[in-house]
């Protein structure tokens, strides 16, 4: 571990020496550097992450396939989205709303006086405890996710969006970060807000933080797995696949199934768990020939237009009825 | 292979450049921003004999004026903590301390400056109990500090507004500001009362006289120039160049580099140096190690990894601050 760590971190030395800091030497912009620093690291860590996922889900998901892959296109195109928004669009979302809203904010609240405080304030001790303080903060974060993920369901203008996760039919572990970048800005938006509120996570421990996206990723894969007694803690990729199933997907009172992120417990206490043993097909209801056939898209541009246009719909829609 | 290089570690305290002024046991204190935590090495061995948490974005340290405590600012946790400097236990945490950065005490041990650079302001304290007495919204981004030796003027670098500020100390106020280099960093007063300043967003020291508010010379010692520590031998001071990632030694008297600049890695930053003169630590910032060169020798002989962004660095046997 110690030798991955001291790889990794002579790596981003090595990017930031030879590329990153002398290209901000050279546009005047040195006073960036702490924040390149952060930025090439968490650009490395994101590409490292698609790399070890793509090791070890690809042949897993050759071994134990749930469905049949019928259409690549659609694969290709979550392809697409894991690199842009792993390498690209996330950064750029949390850097926007760090700088933006965060930082403003906070520096703001600070001059009034006020001390952002956080779990360590709260909780006398913890702060020697990082590493229990860090799965503190894990859990909050997870526990927000799932409350913003059954928005996503609720709400339907929300939902528009959201469709275009839902609506790959070929879901595999590529699918993770297929999503809206309004969603995906809006996502940004809520950790900030926990962020303000919770304080940030002590310390950086990378196995910890590749896990929690190993498991978001392993959810959405094609493959026959349902972790057994595992199942109660873990979000597995049967537990995931019965919240994609077309069947479950949006539908009965709490409009899905199968909410939580991580920690798969969450929906057992907010009574959404479904650990039914099957491996439905994926999809949204309204896709089927028989329910009108809705189009949501082949291409990344694609989907992302048709998302805008889903929601503009639907907000113009509701300003009608009023 | 680890057994050999246990070994080789064991052996190293026997070796003479690493007796040289060495007390034995002393420790090296390394404030690792990054992760909120500090990695506690032992000298002599070069091992890190423990890692543990203060707080979140320690970056910088000080000693108090009588040397029992060392002082560290966690700029996001708002507080300072106070650890043994010889053992680097924590004695204690003082909270209700804004976002601070660099921090500094007058020699006549009045005041306690601490810079917030996330608040652009410059907040004074009055000692020995901490009081804050003023907060003064200085530019943008103020970085670094070093204070007059009569203990009057504070002289802040402004990284973003391209000054350098000073503040009336007893008086609470702005007295003056002038442009300088490019993003300037590091600020360090020499004995004949100049202002040594790292413009890091070029390649150069500028030598300031506060008296005539003039930038007098300039020293090239390599690009990013960032941090200034003296020798204690009355002549020299080192400087770390973050984009070339080098140290450069000056001749703060004559006012000209002396020999070649060393390389020790990507984003060099803070240094201590052995009040021998012989050996200088020196954070390496993107790499997450230390760096130990000989001064004799020209290069580095060993790098320690710490943790993430390793930033501010002190062991107790170091060359004097002040010359």
């Amino acid at each position: 571990m110690d030798a991955l760590v001291n790889a990794f971190e002579s790596a981003v030395g090595w990017l930031l020496s030879e590329a990153v800091v002398p290209a901000l030497y050279t546009l005047g912009l040195m006073s960036w550097v702490e924040w390149a620093h952060e930025a090439t690291a968490f650009v490395l860590a994101g590409a490292l992450t698609v790399l070890a996922v793509v090791v070890i889900l690809a042949p897993l998901e050759r071994l134990r396939p749930a469905q049949a892959i019928t259409d690549r296109r659609h694969v290709h195109t979550d392809v697409i989205y894991t690199l842009v928004v792993k390498l690209g669009i996330m950064p750029l979302m949390a850097f926007a709303v760090l700088w933006l809203v965060f930082i403003p904010l906070e520096r703001w609240l600070r001059l009034q006086g006020y001390t952002p405080w956080s779990l360590e304030d709260l909780i006398p001790g913890l702060a020697s405890w990082p590493a229990l303080s860090l799965l503190l903060y894990v859990l909050i974060i997870d526990f927000g996710e799932y409350w913003r993920h059954r928005l996503q369901h609720r709400w339907n203008w929300w939902w528009q969006l959201h469709a275009l996760h839902h609506a790959q039919q070929q879901m595999t572990f590529w699918t993770d970060d297929r999503n809206h970048v309004l969603d995906d800005l809006i996502a940004a938006f809520w950790m900030a807000a926990i962020a303000l509120a919770i304080g940030v996570p002590p310390a950086q421990f990378p196995l910890v933080l590749f896990a929690t996206k190993f498991i978001e990723s392993l959810s959405h894969a094609n493959v026959r797995l349902g972790f057994g007694p595992l199942k109660h803690v873990l979000v597995s990729p049967q537990f995931h696949r019965l919240h994609h199933a077309i069947d479950l997907g949006r539908e009965g009172a709490r409009r899905g199934v199968n909410f939580a992120v991580v920690f798969s417990f969450w929906d057992k206490l907010f009574g959404t768990a479904d650990h039914r043993d099957a491996y439905p097909a994926t999809g949204i209801r309204d896709q089927l020939p028989a329910y009108g056939a809705v189009d949501y898209g082949t291409s990344f541009l694609e989907t992302q237009w048709l998302g805008f246009r889903r929601l503009f719909d639907t907000l113009i829609d509701r300003r009608v009825r009023r | 292979m680890r057994l050999l290089l246990g070994l080789l570690l064991a052996l190293l305290p026997w070796l003479p450049f690493a007796a040289s002024a060495l007390k034995p046991g002393e420790k090296v204190i390394v404030l690792n921003s990054g992760e909120g935590t500090v990695s506690v090495i032992d000298r002599a061995t070069r091992k890190v004999e423990r890692t543990l948490p203060v707080g979140k974005e320690p970056h910088h340290l000080i000693t108090t004026l009588d040397d029992s405590d060392l002082v560290i600012a966690n700029a996001a946790s708002n507080d300072l903590v106070f650890l043994d400097p010889l053992s680097g236990e924590v004695k204690r945490r003082l909270p209700r301390i804004m976002d601070p950065y660099q921090l500094a005490y007058s020699p006549d041990g009045k005041w306690f400056v601490s810079v917030s650079l996330r608040l652009d302001r410059v907040d004074i304290y009055a000692m020995p109990h901490y009081e804050l007495k003023t907060r003064i919204p200085v530019a943008k981004t103020p970085s670094h500090v070093a204070i007059s030796r009569d203990s009057t003027m504070a002289y802040v670098t402004m990284q973003d507004s391209d000054e350098v500020v000073a503040i009336d100390l007893a008086a609470h106020k702005l007295a003056w500001r002038m442009p300088v280099g490019k993003t300037p960093a590091g600020i360090w007063m020499s004995p004949q009362g100049l202002l040594f300043v790292g413009a890091m967003g070029r390649d150069h020291v500028e030598v300031i006289d506060p008296a005539k508010r003039a930038i007098i010379a300039s020293i090239p010692t390599g690009r990013g120039a960032h941090n200034i520590f003296p020798m204690g031998d009355g002549q020299h001071v080192m400087v770390s160049n973050r984009v070339d990632g080098t140290v450069t030694k000056v001749d703060y008297r004559d006012l000209k580099v002396v020999g070649k600049p060393i390389r020790v890695g990507a984003g060099a930053d803070c240094m201590e140096i052995s009040a021998d003169g012989k050996e200088l630590w020196v954070t390496v910032r993107w790499e997450g190690k230390v760096a130990v060169v000989d001064l004799t020798g020209q290069k580095p002989t060993e790098y320690i990894r710490v943790g993430r962004s390793p930033h501010g660095i002190y062991f107790r046997s170091h060359a004097p601050r002040d010359r």
